[in-house]
């Protein structure tokens, strides 16, 4: 039987295969987060150092922001095809075979991972050259965070999917929770800026803490309780999210 | 003494239902079957009837509510992943990922039932051959044909010399050529020692392809056999014969007629006498010898066989042809939705 490691690497090879296949989601994966950092941080250049706004460069506060986005986004997309593949049996053909249901999730966690490094490395190559101040120790550790928040969120979208079965009601899911999740997580305007009510609300928000820990970081401050506790969240949030998903994939049979 | 040879499928008081519309609905309502290594076996029966909910039962996809399923000698509810190494499935809706190309889902597949990376190309090339996949297999599978796709599934689900095939509705929406060229495919496989377990709603399929059938209904199979054995034991030859003469004349034909033991029964309307016989040779030199005393002239004769839908017809009163309640169906659209 081959094991957990091989399978996960035929299914991820398989899933990177699809996406370079498919030239336009690479243009839109590294063109939109460039184009966040051309369009919106010149807006926030006039807030910056202005109440309540964490001090620095603008680009410093944003940077983080956009590649927490960036994960979020790379992981979110994963239960479209999903559904496409239970339309067209594909899954169904894989759950006959003595596939582990775990690998068949991870090789589609793994190439979301690639899709958010990928263009996350982007973003901090044009940040740099705009001003953004690199500290490479935080920013290894950033990496690994986020590709922890993708895998969270791509093992979510993938569960979904195969609950729901439905593009449409995928697509209000995801969509309906985009907006309070990436706003209460404070990823492109600070919460230190809302009333309390609103700082309350993203303490509820498991994003939240990967959003200050992801700040922490960039900023190079490694050995933090706000970064320990960012790593400890969303690590739980991912694990859960992984067992759910490989139940989802499981079926009706173990 | 040698053990008796193990069934390749052997199923006993299999059950599932599943709520649609508030209601519970039973799909599966107490098969029994026993299918010997090396044939060709087929459920028939009309949409919602129970098949494709047996089958993806059969193939660890659907666990049931009742009753044991063993296939080539691994239990399909205590050990799932050991019948997943011995079956092959080939599902209703293919299954082939559409954006690879053919190489790339076969050898997949190979490597995902333990097959190293040599030998998977090996058996790749080979099943390429067999299936006439060679100018194909390096297209994305979304530039194939209906048959060329089906082709590829069928491939695909015997990637790994599977003990036992399963097919779901294998040759819906193909046409005559290729449904042949699939039947043929499957008769090697048969012949190769792969027993061949398949659902269809057709009839000829039934009767030309399967060596024995289950008849399914309602969740249940109402007759088992050979398709030979079945029409036999249910239905007769029907012949009918167009005659030019006045009434009078076929009512004196008929009344002479019914006293031939061929016969076992016979109607006259509007010239034609028709007859069903249990042995049509006899009925129809019976048929012909009465008229040609009386010097009528025939217009026109013809022989039907028994068809199959001739024994679902004697069990159920309906036609195979347009069953399907639709409460049957809202239970078969549940199953979908549940799997």
């Amino acid at each position: 039987m081959t094991g957990l490691a091989v399978q996960s690497g035929l299914f991820f090879r398989r899933k990177l295969l699809e996406t370079l296949r498919q030239p336009v989601w690479i243009i839109t994966g590294l063109i939109t987060p460039v184009l966040y950092l051309a369009l919106f941080a010149p807006l926030l250049r006039s807030l910056a150092g202005g109440p309540a706004f964490p001090p620095g460069h603008v680009l410093d506060v944003f940077v983080p922001g956009i590649l927490v986005l960036i994960a979020f986004g790379a992981g979110m997309g994963a239960g479209w095809p999903v559904i496409w593949e239970l339309e067209s049996g594909v899954i169904e053909r894989l759950r006959v075979t003595p596939a582990s249901r775990l690998a068949l999730l991870l090789g589609t966690v793994l190439r979301d991972i690639v899709m958010f490094l990928v263009p996350g490395l982007v973003v901090i190559a044009v940040g740099a050259a705009f001003g953004y101040h690199v500290h490479w120790g935080g920013l290894a550790l950033l990496f690994l965070l986020l590709a922890l928040l993708t895998a969270a969120c791509s093992a979510t979208s993938s569960a979904l999917g195969l609950k729901l079965r439905q593009i449409g009601s995928l697509a209000a899911v995801v969509t309906g929770a985009q907006l309070p999740l990436t706003l209460l997580a404070g990823i492109l305007l600070p919460l230190s800026l809302g009333p309390a009510w609103l700082r309350v609300l993203g303490h509820l928000n498991p994003m939240y803490y990967a959003v200050q820990a992801a700040r922490s970081l960039a900023a190079g401050s490694v050995a933090t309780g706000t970064v320990g506790l960012g790593f400890l969240v969303t690590g739980v949030v991912a694990a859960l999210a992984v067992w759910w998903g490989t139940r989802a994939y499981q079926g009706a049979m173990s | 003494m040698s053990a008796p040879p193990m069934p390749a499928v052997q199923v006993t008081g299999l059950r599932k239902s599943f709520r649609a519309a508030g209601a519970a609905v039973e799909a599966v309502s107490g098969i029994d079957l026993s299918v010997p290594a090396g044939e060709i076996f087929g459920l028939l029966g009309p949409n919602g009837a129970g098949k494709s909910t047996t089958l993806r039962i059969l193939t660890t996809l659907l666990r049931a509510d009742a009753g044991s399923a063993v296939i080539a000698g691994a239990d399909v509810f205590r050990a799932p992943a050991q019948v997943r190494r011995r079956i092959g499935y080939v599902g209703q809706l293919g299954g082939a990922d559409k954006e690879a190309t053919g190489n790339e889902n076969l050898l997949l597949a190979g490597r995902l039932y333990g097959l190293s990376a040599v030998d998977a190309a090996r058996r790749c090339a080979e099943l390429r051959a067999v299936f006439d996949l060679e100018a194909l297999a390096g297209r994305p599978v979304r530039t194939y044909s209906g048959g060329q796709r089906r082709r590829l599934e069928v491939a695909l689900g015997i990637m790994h010399r599977p003990r036992v095939l399963f097919l779901d509705e294998p040759t819906t929406g193909l046409d005559p050529q290729n449904r042949a060229n699939l039947w043929e495919q499957l008769r090697l496989l048969r012949d190769g020692g792969t027993t061949v377990f398949l659902t269809t709603h057709y009839l000829d399929e039934a009767d030309q392809l399967c060596d024995r059938v289950a008849i399914v209904d309602h969740g249940r199979v109402i007759a088992l056999g050979s398709p030979d054995e079945l029409k036999q034991r249910y239905s007769a030859d029907t012949i009918a014969v167009t005659a030019e003469a006045s009434p009078a004349v076929l009512d004196a034909v008929a009344r002479e007629l019914a006293g031939d033991p061929a016969v076992s029964s016979l109607a006259v309307e509007h010239g034609t006498i028709r007859v069903t016989a249990t042995d049509a040779t006899r009925a129809m030199a019976a048929v012909f010898c009465a008229l040609s005393r009386r010097e009528v002239p025939t217009r026109a004769a013809s022989v039907a066989r028994p068809s199959l839908d001739d024994v679902f017809l004697r069990e159920t009163g309906r036609s195979l042809r347009d069953a399907g309640s639709p409460a049957a169906i809202a239970g078969a659209a549940a199953a979908e939705v549940a799997a």
